[in-house]
C-alpha cells in the first residue's frame, strides 16, 4: 500500500515523446485510472511505474521514496497484462506460486497462499491445468491471482478486461472494484474504456498526446472537464460541441446558440465567440426551443439516444422511455442552462463562467426580437 | 469407396517400398557386422548370417583404438553442442530483445558466413589453429564445428525467440526474476523446440564431420571416429569389411539414441499458446 507521486516525468523514444512532463499524486489506497485514446502515453506511464521503462526525465516516488532506478522485481508492484502473460509451460498453481518462489517463500507457505488465492478467485478446480486449457475469463482470474498472491504495494493493470466479452467484462469490472475495496491497496488501471474508469476509480487521469489533461475524481472529470479533449473523451455518447456567442442584451450577458438565448452569463467574457459543450442527458424537448431534425435513433428500451441536426451542428439527446421520435422528425430542443460547458474557441480550455437559466425578462424579449 | 480403398493400399505399399529401399543399406551393414570373415564374399549371397558372431565387435573394442576414437567423438560432439546451444541461445536472445546499432547487420553477417563453403575456410582455420597452438587437439575441432553450426543456430533460435511475447518476460521480471532469471524461466521453455532442433543439428554435424577432422588432427590419440576408423581399417590394399561394418553400427547407435530421445521433446513443445488474442 503506497501513495504514488510523479514529478515532471518525461519519456522519449528517440525523437518521439511518449510522455511529456507528467506530474500527479494519488494517496495510498487510491484507484487511479489512466485513460485516453490509443497512443496517448498511458501504457508507457504504467510501464514506467512497473520499471519496464526508465523515465528520460523526472522522478517517480512510492510513499515519498524514489523508485526510478529500482529494477521491476524490487519495486514491490504486481501487474496484470492485457494479454494476461501467463507462463504457458507452468500449471495454474505454478503460475500463482511463481512470484512467491522468486522471493524465496518456503514451499509450505507457498502452497497455503496458492490455496487462499485460488479460493478467493474460485480457481480450485483449475489448479493443475495449463493456461492454454483455460477460457479467456479463467486466464484473466489466474493473472489477477498471480498479482494478488504477493500482496504488493501497488497493483498495475493494463487494460485487463479488453479481451473479454461484454457480460464477463461487466462481471469482472465489479469484481475488481470489490477487490479494491476489500484489499484497500493502491491500484493503477489503464483503460481506453471511459465507462470502466468512471465506475471503478477514485481518481481519473485523462491523457492525450503524452500530456496529462486532467486528474480528478470521476465526478470532476465528468462534470467539470478541464478542456474539450477531456470533455469529448469522458461520457458516452460523447458531448456535443456547438459554436455560440456571448451577447449584451440590455446590460445583461447572455449566451446565444443557434439564434436562441440559452443561458445567462455572470459577466461578459473577453471573447464573445466560444464553444459550448452539451451532454446528451442535458438536452430536453421544449416547444419554442432550437429547431432540430432527427438523423437517427438508438432505442435501448429504458431510454433512447436521438442524433439531431441543428443549424449550429449535430447534437445527441438522451430521451426518456416512451414513444421515440423517428428519423426525419422535426423537434425543438433546449439544453439545461446550468449544465452547459463553456470552452475557449481556440485553446479548448474550460472557461470559468457559470451559466445559469436566462431570466424570464430577457429570454422572451430576445426570442421575440429574433423572430421579427 | 472401393476406389479410395485401392488408392490407400497403393499408398501403403509404395510407402513401405520406399522405407525398405532406404533401410536396406543400414540393414545390410548391421547383418554383415555379425557375419564371420569367411561368409562376407561367399557366393551365393546369404542375407542372414549362417553363423552369428560378435567377433568383429570384440576385436574392435579389445584390440584397436576404437574406444579412444569413440570417446573423442563423444567429447567433441557434446562440447560443440553445449557451446553452440549456449552461445546461440544468448546471441539470438540479444538479437531479438535488445536494441543496439548494427544489430540487423550482425544477424545478416552471420547468415553470410554460413553460406561460405567449408573448403574455403579449411586453410585459414588450420593456420589459425596452428598459430593458437591448438593443432592436433580436440579443442580445434570443437572451435571449427562451432563456427559452422553457430550461424545457422542463431537464425533458427532467433525466429523461435521472436515468437516469445515480451510481456511474458516483463511479467517474470515484475514477479521478481532478474533478466537472466526471466530468460531461463520463461524464454528458454518457450524456445525449447528450437533449442532441441539446434542441438540435434549440431550434434549430427559434429559427429559425422570428416574433412576438418582429417586436416586439423593428425595425432592418433586425438582422432574422432570418422577419421580414426577410416585410417585404421581402410588402407590402400585392404579394407577390413567386417570390422568396418561393426564400427559403422556402433557409430550409428549414439545418433539413433539421441534422435529417439529428443524427437519426443521436439514435438511436445509445439503449439503451446502463451498469449491470447
Amino acid at each position: 500500500m503506497a501513495s504514488i507521486t510523479l514529478d515532471s516525468v518525461t519519456k522519449r523514444f528517440g525523437d518521439t515523446c511518449a510522455v511529456q512532463g507528467v506530474s500527479l499524486s494519488v494517496p495510498s489506497g487510491a484507484f487511479l485510472s489512466l485513460v485516453g485514446p490509443s497512443g496517448c502515453g498511458k501504457t508507457t506511464l504504467l510501464r514506467m511505474l512497473a520499471g519496464l521503462e526508465t523515465p528520460t526525465e523526472g522522478e517517480i516516488r512510492f510513499d515519498g521514496e524514489a523508485i526510478d532506478r529500482l529494477p521491476p522485481g524490487r519495486r514491490d508492484v504486481a501487474m496484470v497484462f492485457q494479454s494476461y502473460a501467463l507462463y504457458p509451460q507452468m500449471t495454474v498453481a505454478q503460475n500463482l506460486a511463481y512470484p512467491l518462489r522468486k522471493r524465496g517463500v518456503p514451499k509450505a507457505e507457498r502452497a497455503t497462499r496458492v490455496a487462499e488465492v485460488a479460493g478467493m478467485l474460485e480457481l480450485e478446480p483449475l489448479l493443475q491445468r495449463r493456461p492454454r486449457q483455460l477460457s479467456g475469463g479463467q486466464q484473466q482470474r489466474v493473472a489477477l491471482g498471480r498479482a494478488l498472491i504477493r500482496e504488493p504495494r501497488v497493483f498495475l493493470l493494463d487494460e485487463p478486461l479488453s479481451n473479454l466479452d461484454a457480460t464477463l467484462r461487466t462481471h469482472m469490472r465489479r469484481e475488481i472494484g470489490d477487490l479494491h475495496r476489500r484489499l484497500a491497496r493502491t491500484m493503477v488501471y489503464v483503460t481506453h474504456d471511459q465507462l470502466e474508469a468512471m465506475t471503478m476509480s477514485t481518481h481519473i487521469a485523462v491523457f492525450d498526446g503524452g500530456q496529462l489533461q486532467q486528474i480528478g475524481s470521476p465526478e470532476d472529470v465528468y462534470h467539470r472537464p478541464a478542456n474539450r479533449t477531456v470533455a469529448s473523451f469522458i461520457g458516452s455518447p460523447a458531448m456535443a460541441f456547438l459554436d455560440a456567442e456571448a451577447e449584451d442584451v440590455g446590460g445583461a450577458a447572455v449566451l446565444r446558440l443557434a439564434g436562441h438565448i440559452v443561458a445567462a452569463l455572470p459577466r461578459m467574457p473577453a471573447r464573445r465567440h466560444m464553444v459550448v459543450g452539451i451532454r446528451p442527458e442535458d438536452v430536453r424537448v421544449a416547444d419554442g426551443g432550437i429547431a432540430a431534425r432527427v438523423i437517427g435513433v438508438e432505442n435501448a428500451g429504458h431510454e433512447a439516444i436521438a442524433r439531431l441536426s441543428t443549424t449550429a451542428g449535430d447534437i445527441a439527446a438522451r430521451l426518456p422511455a416512451g414513444p421515440a421520435p423517428r428519423a426525419g422528425d422535426a423537434l425543438a430542443i433546449l439544453p439545461a442552462a446550468d449544465r452547459l460547458h463553456l470552452f475557449h474557441a481556440e485553446t479548448g480550455a474550460r472557461l470559468t463562467l457559470n451559466p445559469r437559466a436566462p431570466s424570464a425578462a430577457v429570454a422572451p424579449s430576445a426570442l421575440g426580437h429574433l423572430q421579427d | 469407396m472401393k476406389r479410395s480403398a485401392i488408392l490407400g493400399a497403393m499408398r501403403q505399399v509404395s510407402t513401405w517400398m520406399l522405407i525398405l529401399a532406404l533401410a536396406t543399406p543400414l540393414l545390410w551393414m548391421a547383418l554383415t557386422s555379425f557375419k564371420p570373415e569367411s561368409e562376407l564374399f561367399a557366393i551365393p549371397i546369404s542375407i542372414l548370417p549362417e553363423e552369428w558372431t560378435i567377433e568383429a565387435y570384440r576385436l574392435l573394442i579389445e584390440e584397436t583404438a576404437f574406444l579412444t576414437y569413440f570417446r573423442n567423438s563423444v567429447v567433441v560432439a557434446a562440447a560443440t553442442t553445449m557451446l553452440v546451444v549456449v552461445v546461440g541461445a544468448l546471441g539470438a536472445y540479444s538479437l531479438v530483445r535488445f536494441r543496439y546499432p548494427g544489430r540487423e547487420w550482425i544477424a545478416g553477417l552471420a547468415l553470410v558466413s554460413y553460406l561460405l563453403p567449408s573448403l574455403v575456410l579449411i586453410v585459414p582455420i588450420y593456420l589459425m589453429m596452428v598459430a593458437a597452438g591448438l593443432a592436433n587437439t580436440l579443442a580445434s575441432l570443437v572451435i571449427a564445428y562451432t563456427s559452422f553450426a553457430l550461424p545457422y543456430s542463431l537464425w533458427l533460435l532467433r525466429s523461435f525467440m521472436a515468437g516469445v511475447p515480451e510481456e511474458l518476460e516483463a511479467a517474470a521480471m515484475i514477479d521478481g526474476a532478474s533478466r537472466m532469471g526471466a530468460f531461463v524461466d520463461v524464454v528458454l521453455p518457450q524456445a525449447l523446440p528450437g533449442i532441441i532442433s539446434t542441438a540435434l543439428f549440431t550434434f549430427i554435424l559434429a559427429w559425422n564431420e570428416y574433412l576438418f577432422a582429417l586436416v586439423l588432427v593428425n595425432a592418433d590419440a586425438q582422432r574422432p571416429l570418422t577419421t580414426g576408423v577410416m585410417t585404421m581399417l581402410v588402407s590402400g590394399f585392404n579394407v577390413e569389411w567386417s570390422l568396418l561394418m561393426a564400427a559403422s553400427v556402433m557409430m550409428s547407435v549414439p545418433l539413433i539414441l539421441v534422435l529417439a530421445f529428443l524427437q519426443s521433446y521436439l514435438v511436445r513443445g509445439f503449439g503451446a499458446g502463451a498469449v491470447k488474442g
